[in-house]
Order: structure tokens, then C-alpha cells, then sequence
């Protein structure tokens, strides 16, 4: 059980991330009946989920903000910022809720009394406006009653019912004793319309027993339609259902009951449950004149139509002459609700949708993932030993076989590696309300846009990268970021904006935050370090080197420490945490225009395509991902190459020597490699001894001993159970770049 | 894990001349020698990495860290994979000794305070002496000190050397 809890738990905390996204796109677009519905359902889910699991605190909560969110979307009560607010703080005791879901600690459950009874004050107060009889509240425009509403632009063409047969349902007559015995209890009767998808039949679902429990319940009379755009028989497919059922039900059990009886064939059909009088009907005298009423008034006009011209044929019972006078109560209230099935509807296609994804796709605990991963490494691993040992071993059949191993395991671990990326999406919605929040606190006007959110990364990656994107935001938003007047004064917009953008380049994903703020102030950084006896003062820093000195620990320019940023946490802690996952920062500012931090990381974390090469009988692997070509060159050339530039293929390249970069003391091969590598824009060599050729590396941390090896990012262990150390080209290259501007 | 701290075995080994012992609860295993990979540009302590079953295992040669000439390697050099905490984290790290002897068994009182001065050792590293017999004393070392004193300067030079 307490594994199911723990699932429902995870559930439910995604549940409140769709929520809040939704919540944000509400903000804006107060009318956005998708969100709208999208909220409700989610609040009904949270709800259902959690009373299933004894949560019952969270359960009783988000029930009364499924209330409130039943309301707003069947067009009763308008959206407003009230409404807003609350839903947005609940967002957040929601979280509370989840991690204290009984309530055990007094401040918690104080708190949870509090904000209850603050929601259940606001429901009752809804409830007292809808009690006076107002349909429509619009808590901001002085509760006038709306009676037209914004139904006609809600209303759509309700999927039209070609004909209409009445079938006397044989179950009725088992069930009337008992419901003659009921009669003395409530009895309230509801229209019940089921609109079956299409495949129904085939997953297997059987609408007779549905109706037969329907009828269990009560009396029950259904009336069986066909979609309209299958009339045309030549072009049916007869193993699809194109039926509709209206189901009038007098029963005493309630909505719930009713909800029960299609709890397992929810994806499979549209539902809707209507109460259409508080008694029951089938004792009224003008019973079948009323049910014909209601089901005029439920669907649409077609339907109508359709039922007069086969009422002859197929509804004797149908015959009198209607006394049209229904009782008229009813039916006002009927013609108020019409919006709300054409809403129901929506919710409901959307909901199937959401299914349909969720069907295809299922939830793996992430340390069955993690293991997953790591049995592909060790197979690499093992793989590479099969392949040496084919290599070195004269039977053929054992080099076939390697062969076809080593392309086997190559696809699984492409696949094991697609498993483990998700979309940054997730970790970057979470922002949008840290921005928003912020932004009120301090006072600005900021406006956060995402691009690219559809990016993929490791999934270990994208934990590791919260905190430091939070702190990049932080520092924007309080240092970066200036007052609204002070921004119109310097001929801004008052509202500043915050781009993070996420894209691919090459084997890198680079995750890009910019704003248009004031800008670092190089000078002030310079004088900062310089009192702090980071740099002396007769140092000549160029603009780099100055943004450098923000790594430095212990290094914030803020004059004061305020709650938002400046808590001690720098820009170091930063970079070290993006580097831990093997990434990179670079910040890039202008004055008065903004800064734009840069994160580059690798796409995966622990296997990659590396060129495995030979530099004084060390081997090496360089990420493949970066190669861009290889030159054999005498040794002679580059020993007498003038500034490390040589001439390959008419272009100047400028190369790095490993040999004397490492110090190695043997004598070298005549015939050296260059490996021509790229980065961003640049291309540079780099010249070992010779080439060995492809490998798949499992990257294995050098671990903190050899922190400082910044030129090597880690090693990876060879089919014959020797180290290959893995080189980092960005890194020699960004070495090889500044020690070319000292 | 207590179990472990308070055990009272001691696995003694050579550097040079001299023997010293190191709690068992320290020592994951005894490795004979195996390929090391140098890690270039790396301090002169740190010999390379090796292979530990599929994980990269650094080796440091203890002899100088000691203040001793670097390893020869003998038949008998031997590597011990150590368990070293650091603040909270614990590492593994390899370490080069000239020769493993044997486990003793030193009760708490047994161990004599670390002589102050004279010593050609860093003496920091030492966490007591037993005497084995009339002749041969034994320094008993802080293994977690041993290695993680150098972590330190590690970080406060790479701190430094941005400029």
C-alpha cells in the first residue's frame, strides 16, 4: 500500500505542476476555458486520488476549489483575481498537503484549518449569491445578475443524433418492484447521455450491462440515437459503434451512484449526467410528454427533426398529442443549463486525450532507470572485451558474433539513453512562478518567456540544474533588473523581460538566460576585487578576465545582502554545480543592455562516442562529437611549425602539442596525428601519436583527487581492463585561446 | 559503523625502513601492483589511476606524501584502497606501500601519544605509537588526515590560481 501511496503522491505532485502552468496561462487569459476545465479536472483528480489513499485533508480541500472551478466553467461565476489568488496560494498548501498529508506537525495543521476555513468563507459566499438567484456572478462588476451570459460563445454544434428509436428497455420491468418500493424515498431523476467513441465495442466494452446496472439503480428508459455523419451505411464500419444512449433514470441514490456504474468505461465514451427534476418522472401523467421535452431540449435541433419523422414507425408509445406545457420551472432551468453540456463535452475530450497519451506511455521508478543505465555501461564495457578478444582470436564465427554484440549494444544504449531525457519543460514552469513572485516582491515589472522548452536532457541533469538557474534568476531579477521608472527613463519598457532559452548545438544543449537589464558594472566588479584583495590594482584585466573574477567564491557585488539574492551563494557555487554535470558557464554582459548567462551541457552524462587515441603509450579518448577531421603530418612540421599555426588543406589552424603540453620524454612517432577539433566557432589541432580508432566510452569520474585536471574530464576503462583518460577538448581550447591573448 | 571505528585491529605496513599501521576499518582491501595510467599534469604525489573492477580507482604514493623518495617497485609493493572521509563525503583512494606485514591487535592504551618534534614525518598524520618491541615502534596514522590534508590545499590553490 505504501508504495501506491508514494505513486499517488509523485502523481499528485505533477498534477499541481499542470496546475500551476495552467494557473499561468489563466493569468493572463482569464477566459481560457481550456485551462479552465483544465484546473477543475485537475483539482477532481487530486481530490478522487486522494481520497482513494486516506488523504483526507488534501481531498476535503480540493474539493472546494473543484467547486469554485465548477462554477467558473460552466459560466456561473467569472474568473477574477480573487479567485486567482486563492487558487495560486492553494497551489502552494497543496505542496504543504503532500508532504505532511496527515497533518502531524500543530504549525501545519494550524495552517491548514486557516486556509480551509478562508476557502470554505469564499465558497459559502458563492453559494449565498447563487441561492439569491443571480446565474451569472461577476464578483469585480458589482454582482450584477448577467442573464444572457457568454453562452453563445461557448455554444457549439452539439455532435448532432440522426434518429432516435425507443427501446423499452426489458430490464425495466425486472427492476419496477423495487422501485416501486422506493418511491418513498427521494427520488430525483436524471437524463444520462452516453455518446460511445467509436472503438468501444472493440476494447470490449458491453453497454447492455451498463444499462443493466443503470437499472439496478432505479427505472430506467433509454432511448437509443446514431450519429449523424454515419448515416451514410455504404461507407459504415460495422465494427465501430456510431450509437448514442439518452438514459432517464428516477433513482435514490444519487449522482455518485450513478458515476460508479461508468467508472470503467470513461475513456471509452463521452458522459454526461443531467438532473432533470426532483422527483420522478415516470409517475407524472405526462411522463412520456416530458422525457420527449427534455430530450428535445438536451441535443440538438437534428435530433428533433429526426424524431418526428421516425416517431410513427418506431415510438407507438409516443402518440397523444403533448400538452406542450411541461412544468416550466424545469424547463427554464434545462435551457439555462444548456451551455454546460457543450462544456462538459470539451472537458471530456480533452481528458480522452490526455488518456491516449497516457496510455502509450507508463511510469518507471527512476532507480529502475538509474540501474537500467548502468547495466548498459557495464555491458559496453563488456562488449568492448568481446570485440578485443575477436580481434586477437582466429575463429571468424567469434568476430561475427562480436560484431553483431557490438552493434546490439550500440542501439540499446541509444535507447537506454532516449529513455532517461525528458523535456527541461518541467524544471522551467517552476520559474515562471519564481519570477512572478519575485517580481511583485521587489517591486519590478518582469516578464518571464521560455523557448525551446520541448529540449530534452538527462533527467539527473535536470535536478542539478535547478539551483543554479534559480540563482541565475535571482541575480537578474534583483541586481540585473532596475525599477520600472528608472527603466522608462532610460527609455526602456516598463516591463522587463527574462528569456531562458534552450536549444541544441551539436552534442551540447545550451540552456541561455537573458535579460535586458542594467548590466554588470565592470569597473564596479573591478574595484570590488580589488578591495578584496582578489586582484592588485595595477592589473590590466580585460573585460573576460573581469567576469571571471565573478566565479571567484565569496565574490557579490550587491552593496547589501537582501532576501532575494546575496545569501552567500555566488556565482562559484553556480558554475561548480553546472560543472559537476560536466557543463560550462560563460556570462556575457553589456551595460545598460542586459546580461546573458550561457550553460552549455553535454546531451548525456555517463557514455559517449569517443575517438580513442595514443599520446606517449597513454591512451586517450577524445568525445567524437567534436572531431571534425584527422591529418597524419611528420612529426618534423610541427616541431618547426612557427606559433603552433600549421597549414592543413589551405586553412591556418592553430595547433596544440599534447606531447609537450604533458611532458612526455620518449622519442615521437615519425608520422603524427592531428585531430582537428571544433568549438563554437573555432577549429584547433590537436597532435597526439597515433589514432587507435572508434570507442564507445563509459565515462567514469577521475574523481576529487584530480580536481584540477580541468583538461581531463574523466576515463573510462578499455576492453583489456586498462584506463583511457578522456580529454576535454572545450577545455584545452578555451587554454589554447587565452594563452594566445596573454 | 561504530562496530567498525572502535575496532581495535591494525594493519601494519612499510614505507622505507619504518612501520605503520592503519585501523582495518580504513582499509577496503590490498591490491598487488597493477597498470597505472598517469594522469598527466597531475601533482607529483598522485601516481596515476588503475582499474579497481570497473570503477578509477587515483593512487597516491604515500612515500611522498611522507616526505620520502618516490616508490620503487618491488615484489612487494602493494597498493591499499582506503576508505577516506573528507567533511561528510568519503572517497576511496589508493595508496603505494613498500610492503604490507601483518594485522595487530593494539588496545586503546596501548598507544602512546605521537612524539611532538624530531619527527622527519609529518607528525599531524600521526595519531599514535605502539611499541612493538624493545626496538621497533609502529606509528599508528590518521588515514582520513593523511589524505585529506592535501585535498585541502588543493582547493585553496585552485582557488587562487584563477588570476
Amino acid at each position: 500500500m505504501d508504495q501506491f501511496k508514494q505513486k499517488a503522491i509523485e502523481e499528485a505532485y505533477e498534477l499541481i505542476a499542470d496546475l500551476e502552468a495552467s494557473l499561468l496561462v489563466l493569468e493572463d487569459n482569464s477566459d481560457d476555458k481550456n485551462h479552465i476545465s483544465k484546473v477543475f479536472r485537475i483539482m477532481h483528480t487530486l481530490k478522487g486520488n486522494s481520497a482513494m489513499f486516506g488523504f483526507d485533508y488534501i481531498a476535503e480541500y480540493t474539493h472546494h476549489i473543484e467547486s469554485i472551478y465548477d462554477l467558473v466553467r460552466n459560466d456561473k461565476l467569472k474568473l477574477n483575481k480573487d479567485i486567482f489568488d486563492l487558487t495560486l496560494n492553494s497551489v502552494d498548501h497543496l505542496n504543504l498537503l503532500l508532504e505532511d498529508v496527515n497533518l502531524a506537525e500543530e504549525a501545519n495543521k494550524t495552517r491548514h484549518t486557516a486556509k480551509l476555513n478562508e476557502l470554505i468563507d469564499f465558497v459559502k459566499k458563492i453559494n449565498a449569491l447563487i441561492e439569491s438567484g443571480i446565474s451569472f456572478i461577476d464578483l469585480d462588476a458589482a454582482k450584477t445578475p448577467k442573464e444572457q451570459a457568454p453562452i453563445e460563445n461557448v455554444v457549439e454544434p452539439v455532435k448532432p443524433v440522426e434518429a432516435e428509436i425507443i427501446i423499452q428497455s426489458k430490464v425495466e420491468e425486472k427492476t419496477e418492484n423495487i422501485v416501486v418500493e422506493e418511491t418513498k424515498e427521494q427520488i430525483i431523476s436524471y437524463l444520462i447521455t452516453i455518446i460511445a467513441h467509436k472503438e468501444m465495442l472493440q476494447l470490449g466494452t458491453n453497454p447492455i450491462f451498463l444499462f443493466d446496472d443503470l437499472a439496478q439503480l432505479g427505472k430506467t428508459e433509454v432511448y437509443v440515437g446514431i450519429e449523424k455523419d454515419s448515416v451514410d451505411f455504404i461507407a459504415l464500419n460495422p465494427i465501430q459503434c456510431h450509437l448514442t444512449w439518452n438514459v432517464i433514470l428516477a433513482t435514490s441514490q444519487g449522482e455518485d451512484a450513478i458515476k460508479d456504474v461508468f467508472i470503467f468505461v470513461e475513456s471509452d465514451c463521452d458522459l454526461e449526467i443531467k438532473k432533470i427534476a426532483d422527483d420522478n418522472v415516470f409517475d407524472k401523467s405526462d411522463a412520456q410528454t416530458f422525457i420527449y421535452q427534455i430530450l428535445e431540449t438536451t441535443s440538438s435541433k437534428s435530433l428533433l427533426e429526426f424524431n418526428h419523422s421516425f416517431e410513427i414507425i418506431t415510438t407507438p408509445v409516443v402518440k397523444e398529442e403533448k400538452k406542450k406545457a411541461a412544468i416550466p420551472t424545469v424547463k427554464a432551468t434545462v435551457t439555462e443549463e444548456i451551455a454546460a453540456p457543450v462544456e462538459i463535452k470539451k472537458v471530456e475530450k480533452t481528458s480522452t486525450a490526455a488518456k491516449d497519451a497516457a496510455a502509450t506511455s507508463i511510469r518507471v521508478p527512476s532507480e529502475r532507470l538509474d540501474t537500467l543505465m548502468n547495466l548498459v555501461s557495464e555491458l559496453v564495457t563488456t562488449q568492448a572485451r568481446l570485440s578485443m578478444f575477436a580481434e586477437t582470436s582466429d575463429n571468424t564465427e567469434v568476430t561475427a558474433i562480436a560484431e553483431n554484440v557490438q552493434k546490439l549494444t550500440r542501439q540499446l544504449r541509444d535507447i537506454a539513453f532516449n529513455i532517461c531525457l525528458v523535456p527541461i519543460q518541467n524544471l522551467l514552469t517552476r520559474f515562471q512562478r519564481l519570477v512572478r513572485d519575485l517580481s511583485a516582491e521587489l517591486k519590478k515589472d518582469v516578464e518571464l518567456y521560455i523557448e525551446g522548452s520541448e529540449t530534452e536532457l538527462d533527467k539527473s541533469m535536470i535536478e542539478s540544474l535547478s539551483d543554479p538557474i534559480m540563482h541565475i534568476l535571482r541575480n537578474s531579477l534583483d541586481h540585473g533588473i532596475e525599477m520600472p521608472d528608472v527603466r522608462e527613463k532610460l527609455g526602456k519598457p516598463r516591463m522587463a523581460a527574462i528569456h531562458i532559452r534552450a536549444f541544441y548545438s551539436g552534442a551540447n544543449v545550451i540552456l541561455q538566460i537573458t535579460d535586458d537589464g542594467a548590466g554588470i558594472d565592470l569597473e564596479k566588479v573591478r574595484s570590488k576585487a580589488i578591495s578584496k584583495g582578489l586582484v592588485s590594482a595595477d592589473v590590466n584585466l580585460t573585460k573576460k578576465d573581469i567576469i571571471e573574477l565573478l566565479f571567484l567564491p565569496g565574490f557579490s557585488t550587491a552593496e547589501k545582502i537582501t532576501g532575494v539574492s546575496g545569501r552567500g551563494v555566488g556565482m562559484d557555487v553556480v558554475r561548480r554545480k553546472i560543472m559537476d554535470i560536466r557543463g560550462e558557464v560563460d556570462v556575457d554582459t553589456k551595460p545598460g543592455a542586459g546580461t546573458s548567462i550561457s550553460i552549455r551541457l553535454p546531451l548525456t552524462l555517463s557514455i559517449i562516442d569517443g575517438l580513442l587515441v595514443e599520446i606517449d603509450t597513454v591512451s586517450y579518448i577524445i568525445p567524437l562529437s567534436v572531431v571534425d577531421k584527422c591529418y597524419a603530418v611528420e612529426h618534423s612540421r610541427i616541431v618547426s611549425a612557427y606559433n603552433n599555426i600549421i597549414v592543413l588543406d589551405g586553412e591556418q589552424i592553430p595547433f596544440y602539442y599534447m606531447r609537450e603540453e604533458f611532458n612526455c620524454s620518449t622519442p615521437p612517432p615519425v608520422l603524427a596525428q592531428i585531430i582537428v577539433v571544433r568549438y563554437e566557432e573555432h577549429r584547433i589541432g590537436i597532435v597526439i601519436d597515433t589514432i587507435i580508432g572508434e570507442y564507445q566510452a563509459v565515462l567514469k569520474p577521475l574523481g576529487k583527487m584530480y580536481k584540477k585536471q580541468d583538461m581531463i574530464s574523466g576515463a573510462s576503462i578499455l576492453g583489456d581492463g586498462t584506463i583511457a583518460l578522456v580529454l576535454d577538448s572545450n577545455k584545452i581550447i578555451k587554454r589554447f585561446g587565452h594563452q594566445e591573448l596573454v | 559503523m561504530n562496530e567498525l571505528s572502535t575496532l581495535t585491529s591494525y594493519l601494519s605496513f612499510k614505507l622505507g625502513d619504518e612501520t605503520f599501521a592503519a585501523n582495518v576499518s580504513k582499509v577496503l582491501n590490498i591490491l598487488e601492483m597493477t597498470k597505472i595510467t598517469k594522469v598527466p599534469k597531475a601533482p607529483e604525489y598522485m601516481k596515476g589511476v588503475i582499474n579497481l573492477r570497473g570503477t578509477v580507482l587515483p593512487l597516491v604514493d604515500t612515500r611522498i606524501k611522507f616526505g620520502l623518495t618516490a616508490t620503487e617497485f618491488t615484489v612487494n609493493t602493494c597498493i591499499l584502497v582506503l576508505d577516506i572521509k573528507i567533511g561528510d563525503d568519503s572517497l576511496q583512494v589508493g595508496g603505494l606501500v613498500d610492503a604490507v606485514q601483518e594485522v595487530l591487535e593494539i588496545e586503546p592504551n596501548q598507544i602512546l601519544p605521537p612524539p611532538n618534534i624530531g619527527s622527519k614525518y609529518h607528525s599531524e598524520f600521526i595519531s599514535g605509537m605502539y611499541k612493538a618491541s624493545e626496538e621497533q615502534f609502529i606509528m599508528i596514522l590518521d588515514m582520513d588526515k593523511v589524505f585529506s590534508a592535501d585535498e585541502l590545499i588543493e582547493v585553496h590553490e585552485s582557488s587562487q590560481s584563477v588570476h
